[in-house]
Parts: structure tokens; C-alpha cells; sequence
């Protein structure tokens, strides 16, 4: 007890370097805490982003770009495909549902997805969950819109709102569709998935949007204009689809056979399996990170252990003092080692509370700039270990300085150098 | 209380000449003892043996009729934490402690001593306090840094550690050294007045012979030294 009470007052003593070493620590362990959870969150909002889908079908491009682009809204799919081509697939044998998904048009940065009420159905994602409402239901007519959770959050829209669609990303479009307002009859429940910053609307409403009927957009866009057939729906071309079969067994075969498909370059993907290779091609970007974090702290522990047996050579008087009231070498050798812990076991403290600051800070750009959805949850029991091991490399750092206070005190005994 | 019979002490084992060799010293309890010689004569190498820290080379060295050369070395740390109070020569005090807590500090490695520190008063920092207002430390200071204390404010405060809990050798290692002649003769008064409240031996080194007369007891340990080679 009087030694922690010693090792206390010697430390608030030496606050300033104690304090600065105890900081350093502290950020370390909030740099390795934040790489560490952006980490595992990013890998499982990745893999939670579409389940239950077996094939993914587009244009063909490279494997990756495609699952980007179809379910991550990331980037652009260059070509589409053929509305023939989609109805010929469908009708395959095994296949149990598809979704057609057009892509392209955006509302105030946020992407717009023409698809059919199969989506709500048919769509999963993280451990096949459904797609489900908060409130309101499916579009039901041309005009209507389904909108994902953040992007009701955020626009601040609520069912019976009238809104706008532009053609093309981005927030800074000049074309609006003005002529075609829709109505938001529904809002999606948070997923964590690109679902939640997506606008769904009838995939025909897409061709409708496109195909105005007035002249004034004419010149800026040389949409070929379709016969104004809107309620059967029947686009030229969609960005791509997902198909679901009816047994996992026929994904192979039916993957072989779109890959090989004459009339048009198709491509199908099995997602889980793109999913894995996108994954491995950032592991050794996430392996950097981790590396360069556990760097941070090993330094920042050897700041301590510098600041120690600095301060240490000072001390020596301050450990004769100790030896001539009674202290023996032992005492003088868990004084240092409770200091050193002290600092550690503060500096996870410390930065675990600066962890916890800087996720409820970076929440919300994580989740609508990168998609990344962090959960402020209590430590996990892989943070714990880590934090646990931090401390154990402190406490073994700070073995060093307590062994040379031993050695000093048996040397110097009684008489005080310095 | 101390006594010596054909101690010699040598750091290393291949010296050939001993650095402390004395023949014989006893001292009684409750004497008030000079110790002086010149630098070098092995002041601080008997402080040590004095103190367990060292152990002698050879001959008999018993404190209070226990044999410290017997006695293992955690022994002889709790021995010197029970019976034993050390002033040094200056810059007694743990910098970041109260005067007061740099006081109960002389008992705070042993249970027996605080158990005697107790008898005087209820709690061991009252009798602290106790302490350094008989060692003449005014009471607003007794919480003050210690820092902001003078020299002889802060010998003060390491002779009321050395007295907490009346051990019964007190050893003070040229402990005026840093003192003016006014401050030396009053803190000497001020050590021979507890020494004899509390009933204890004063072991005082220096090799300043001015003081000599002010105690009861001279030994010079050159002369001893060379009764015993």
C-alpha cells in the first residue's frame, strides 16, 4: 500500500513527463483500438453487404468491378445488359428469382436504383436478413419511391413527400427530371449495407424519367426514345441483376453458361466469392496498418521506458532514503514496476477514452462517405486481449528500470550518490 | 547495545589489507556517542556494517544482542526498519512527500515501530506532528513542499523520521555538515533532547572535533582502527 501510494505521489510529482509519456500511450492505444475496429467492422459491413444472392450478372468487366459497382455503388459499369438477354436468363432452368437493378440516376448525391418489387423480397443481406419497412410499403406505381433509412435521415423526407430524380451521380447534375416528381411511399430499415443511401424506384420508372415527354432536354441527350408504353415496363437495358436458383447446384452451371453466352459479353459473379477476393487484395493494406500501430505503441512504450531510466539516475538518493527507512531491494525494485504499470494501465484508460471519442466522432462520415458502419459497442474481448497485451508489454518494459533500481540500491546502500 | 570484537570488513575478498579492522568497541545504551576520523578512514564502510547493509568480513558485530553478520539480508532490512533511525548528511527528504508524510515514512516498513510510534499518540500523523513541533518545525510547515524548506528546516524533518517510533540506535551521518555554527549546536541540543526522551542511542559522525565537547562519548577511528591491525 505505501508503495502505490509512493509510486503516486512520485509520479504526480514528475507530472509533466508523466504526462506526457502516459499521452503517448494513450494515443497509441486509441490509433491500434480505431485500426483494429475499422478493421473488423469494414470486413463484416463488407461481407454483411448482400447474402443470399447467388449469382450477380452484368457487362462484362473484371469480377471485382462488377460487385462494386452493382452492390456497392462504387464506380460505374460501362455497358449494361440487354432487357433480351435478361429474359432469356431468367427463364433458365433453376432459377427461382431475379432482380434487375438499372443504375446511374442520382437524388442530391444519393444513388438511385431502378429495380422491380422483387427487390424487397428477394434481396438480403448480412445473415439473410430481408429487406424491411419501417414505414410505409413497396412502389406500387410508376411514380413512386422507396427510400433507404439514411437517406430519409438525411434529406429529412417522410412518406408523401414529392421528389426529384437527376440523371446521372452526383450532386451537381444539371439535368433534372423536374417533369417527373416522385412520391415516397416508403422508408427501408437501417441495414448497414449501400441499401440505407439508396433510392429505390420501378425499374420502368427509370425509362419513364429518361423519356420524358416534353422537348426540352432533347438536344442535351440522345435518349432513344421508346414508345410511351410505361406500365408494362419493359426497359432496353439494365446495369445488371441478381439471380437467386432454387438449389446452390445449379449456380456453377448457369454461371458457365451466361460467361459463355453468344449474343452479348456477359459476366456473372458468385458474390461470397468476390466478396473473399476484394478482401484478401486489402488484407495486406489492413496488415500494413496493423503493423504501423503496433509500431506506434512499441515506441511510445519505449518513450516510457527512456523517461524512466532518465528520471532514474535522479532518483538514486530518493531510493537510498527508502533502503535507510527499511525498504529492501525487492520494495524498491515494485515501486518502479508499479509506476511504470500505473502509466500503462492510465494510458489505456486514457486511450480507450479517446478511442470511444474519436469513433462517436467518425461514425457518421465513416457510414455515408465510406460505407462502413462502426458499432460503439462495449470492448470486445479481441480488443481486451489487445489492451492486455499492451499492459504486459508495459509492465515488461518497465522490468528494465526496476531491475537497475534494484541493482543501484544494493550498491549504493546507504550512501548517496550524486 | 553495540558490540564490536574483531571485526574487519574488505570489499573484495583479494584485498589484502582491510578497509575497517577494529579490535574491540562497545557501546552502552542510551550513550551519546562521537565518531570522528578523517575522510577515508572508514566512516562510511562502518555506517554500513551498522546499518546491515554490509555484512563484516570477519570478527563480531551484534546491535541489541542480535548477531547482524547471522542474520539474512532481509533480515537484517527489517532489523535496521525496527531498531535502527539514519540521518543522512543532507537531502533527507523524499521530495514529493509532505514533511509530515516524509515523517511516518520511518515507520512505514515496519509494523513493530508503528506499533511503538502509537503509544505517544492516537495516529501516526499526530505523532509526526508531535515530532517536528518538539523539533522546534512550526505547524503551518508540517504540510508545506518540502522544497520550500531550509536546510536546517529539513534536517528537522529527517531527525523527527530517525525519532518516530524511538528506535533505539540513532545514526547520524555528519548531519550539520550543511548547517551554520548557530544551527549546528542548537539541532545537536535538539537530537540529545529526544535521544534521551525516547531512551536511545546517538551514533553521531563527523569529522568535525569542534563538536567533540557537546557529547559524553569520543571515539576517534583512526586510533581504534589501528588498536586492531
Amino acid at each position: 500500500m505505501i508503495l502505490l501510494k509512493l509510486a503516486i505521489s512520485s509520479l504526480y510529482n514528475r507530472r509533466a513527463s508523466a504526462f506526457l509519456t502516459l499521452f503517448t500511450i494513450a494515443v497509441s492505444v486509441m490509433l491500434l483500438l480505431s485500426i483494429e475496429r475499422v478493421r473488423v467492422d469494414a470486413k463484416s459491413s463488407f461481407s454483411n453487404t448482400i447474402s443470399g444472392t447467388d449469382l450477380i450478372v452484368g457487362a462484362r468487366t473484371g469480377d471485382i468491378q462488377l460487385l462494386l459497382s452493382s452492390v456497392f455503388r462504387i464506380g460505374h459499369a460501362n455497358n449494361g445488359v440487354s432487357w433480351q438477354s435478361y429474359q432469356y436468363i431468367k427463364q433458365q432452368r433453376g432459377v427461382n428469382w431475379t432482380i434487375p437493378l438499372s443504375l446511374g440516376d442520382s437524388h442530391k448525391g444519393q444513388a438511385v436504383l431502378g429495380t422491380s418489387a422483387d427487390y424487397f423480397q428477394h434481396y438480403k443481406f448480412a445473415k439473410k436478413q430481408q429487406l424491411s419497412f419501417s414505414q410505409g410499403r413497396a412502389f406500387a406505381h410508376l411514380n413512386e419511391v422507396v427510400l433507404g433509412a439514411q437517406v430519409a435521415a438525411k434529406l429529412g423526407y417522410s412518406l408523401g413527400d414529392s421528389i426529384v430524380i437527376s440523371h446521372g451521380m452526383g450532386n451537381t447534375s444539371f439535368h433534372h427530371h423536374d417533369d417527373n416528381p416522385f412520391t415516397v411511399v416508403g422508408i427501408l430499415d437501417a441495414t448497414g449495407t449501400p441499401v440505407d443511401k439508396t433510392l429505390h424506384i420501378p425499374l420502368a420508372a427509370i425509362e419513364l424519367i429518361h423519356s420524358g415527354n416534353h422537348t426540352s432536354h432533347e438536344h442535351e441527350h440522345e435518349h432513344e426514345h421508346e414508345q410511351h408504353d410505361v406500365l408494362t415496363g419493359e426497359p432496353k437495358q439494365i446495369t445488371a441483376f441478381l439471380v437467386g436458383f432454387d438449389s446452390p447446384l445449379y449456380t456453377l452451371q448457369v454461371r458457365r453458361n451466361i460467361n459463355q453466352y453468344k449474343p452479348e459479353a456477359l459476366l456473372a459473379i458468385m458474390p461470397g466469392v468476390t466478396l473473399r477476393e476484394l478482401w484478401e487484395m486489402l488484407t495486406i493494406v489492413e496488415k500494413i496498418l496493423l503493423l504501423f500501430s503496433v509500431v506506434v505503441v512499441l515506441v511510445s512504450l519505449l518513450g516510457m521506458l527512456t523517461t524512466l531510466l532518465a528520471s532514474l539516475n535522479q532518483r538514486r538518493r530518493e531510493l537510498a532514503i527508502l533502503r535507510s527507512v527499511g525498504a529492501r531491494p525487492w520494495h524498491l525494485f515494485t515501486l518502479i514496476s508499479i509506476e511504470s504499470l500505473l502509466i500503462t494501465f492510465l494510458g489505456c484508460l486514457v486511450g480507450c477514452g479517446l478511442f470511444y471519442l474519436l469513433m462517436s466522432l467518425a461514425t457518421g462520415y465513416l457510414q455515408s462517405n465510406v460505407g462502413i458502419t462502426i458499432t460503439i459497442a462495449m470492448l470486445s474481448s479481441y480488443e481486451l486481449v489487445l489492451i492486455g497485451a499492451i499492459m504486459a508489454a508495459g509492465f515488461i518494459v518497465g522490468l528494465i528500470p526496476a531491475t537497475r533500481a534494484y541493482f543501484y540500491s544494493l550498491s549504493d546502500g546507504m550512501s548517496i550518490k550524486i | 547495545m553495540i558490540n564490536i570484537q574483531q571485526l574487519s570488513f574488505k570489499w573484495q575478498k583479494q584485498q589484502v589489507k582491510p578497509t575497517l579492522a577494529i579490535a574491540t568497541l562497545s557501546i552502552a545504551k542510551g550513550e551519546h556517542v562521537f565518531l570522528h576520523g578523517p575522510s577515508g578512514c572508514g566512516k562510511s564502510t562502518l555506517l554500513s556494517l551498522l546499518a546491515g547493509i554490509n555484512r563484516p568480513t570477519s570478527g563480531q558485530l551484534s546491535i541489541l544482542g542480535c548477531e547482524l553478520g547471522q542474520l539474512s539480508k532481509s533480515k537484517c532490512d527489517k532489523f535496521r526498519a525496527e531498531h535502527i533511525g539514519y540521518i543522512f548528511q543532507n537531502f533527507n527528504l523524499l521530495p514529493y512527500l509532505s514533511p509530515i508524510d516524509n515523517v511516518t515514512l520511518g515507520c512505514q516498513f515496519s509494523k513493530p515501530r508503528q506499533k511503538k510510534a502509537l503509544i505517544n499518540s492516537p495516529t501516526l500523523n499526530q505523532e509526526a506532528s508531535r515530532l517536528l513541533n518538539a523539533l522546534g518545525l512550526d505547524e503551518q510547515l508540517h504540510q508545506q513542499n518540502v522544497a520550500s524548506l531550509s536546510i536546517g528546516q529539513q534536517q528537522r524533518v529527517a531527525a523527527a523520521r530517525a525519532f518516530i517510533g524511538s528506535p533505539e540506535l540513532i545514526i547520524a551521518d555528519e548531519p550539520t555538515s550543511a548547517l551554520d555554527a548557530n544551527n549546528r549546536q542548537s539541532f545537536i541540543n535538539l537530537l540529545f533532547t529526544q535521544a534521551n526522551e525516547a531512551n536511545s542511542t546517538l551514533l553521531f559522525v563527523s569529522h568535525d572535533t569542534s563538536l567533540q565537547p557537546l557529547f559524553n562519548r569520543n571515539i576517534d577511528l583512526l586510533s581504534l582502527q589501528e588498536q586492531g591491525k
